[in-house]
């Protein structure tokens, strides 16, 4: 797997060196992954933007990299932090509180904490339903769009990127329990989607 | 017994590795055996989990070349 080679130490000692075509094979590898990243936060074109002043401010650091955490790691944070600067510029501000935002899925238990609306038997993974996965990863690109941007975010490096926990909350700045508590919301929120989506089968 | 709102809140351990105390672990598995509807919430948001966009392509020759050219030019003082 390609990752494996991008936080290879040999690897990373050239680019410590300056290697030129290490840096093109470390762009490569993560852009897009960086690039979505950035979406989580900024419009596309901000995003880009992000992206690659992140790229100048990395190759300008690279030579102090230490290796103290993954090398996607470091770069992720480069990247969320040419973000947050950008979303400052725009005289915005990224919420990481949880509690501004409410479990979607509490109402679905009475007060003794039972299900009163239990989820339904979702249907996805019969292959002739092409059709209906591609209007569900649509609802899904939409509900993405409107949830809060903290969640979103949480989401994309735990559960698409694949970030350690830990990773997540030292590059956020946020508790090991905001971070849970993110990613919960985050998943609780499409899983009302999806379980809509099922019983509906409308966005 | 734990409460089927509780497994929700903590369900997330379990599909992600998250760490988690063996005596919570326990008292999961335990309601699990005994509740269908918590069951399928946890499979569900495993699937859920499974179809969310995961791989990200790697960038063209031409848009590394771009970004490798930026590198080299002095930036521009904000």
């Amino acid at each position: 797997m390609a990752d494996i080679q991008l936080e290879d130490p040999q690897f990373i000692e050239q680019l410590r060196q300056g290697d030129r075509a290490a840096f093109g094979k470390l762009v490569k590898g993560h852009h897009n992954m960086l690039l979505a990243t950035a979406r989580t936060l900024l419009s596309p074109a901000d995003a880009e933007e992000a992206v690659q002043d992140a790229w100048i401010a990395a190759h300008r650091a690279i030579a102090k990299f230490e290796g103290r955490s993954l090398l996607r790691t470091w770069l992720t944070r480069i990247v969320i932090n040419q973000a947050k600067m950008m979303i400052r510029k725009r005289g915005r501000e990224v919420q990481f509180d949880p509690t501004n935002d409410p479990d979607a899925l509490a109402h679905r238990f009475h007060g003794d904490g039972h299900w009163q609306h239990p989820p339904q038997h979702w249907e996805l993974s019969s292959p002739d339903n092409l059709l209906t996965r591609e209007e569900l990863r649509h609802c899904m690109e939409k509900h993405l769009h409107f949830m809060p941007d903290s969640q979103r975010l949480v989401l994309e490096l735990r559960d698409m990127q694949g970030l350690p926990a830990e990773d997540v909350c030292n590059m956020l700045e946020i508790s090991a329990s905001n971070v849970r508590v993110l990613l919960h919301r985050a998943r609780a929120r499409l899983f009302e989607m999806v379980d809509h989506f099922q019983e509906t089968g409308e966005c | 017994m734990l409460k089927c709102q509780h497994l929700v809140e903590k369900a997330d351990a379990l599909v992600d590795g998250s760490p988690i105390s063996l005596r919570e672990r326990l008292a999961l598995r335990l309601h699990l055996m005994m509740c269908h509807h918590c069951r399928r919430y946890v499979r569900q948001l495993r699937a859920l989990l499974g179809f969310l966009p995961r791989d990200k392509q790697p960038l063209e020759e031409a848009a590394i070349e771009d970004i490798l050219k930026k590198l080299d030019t002095p930036q521009d003082q904000p």
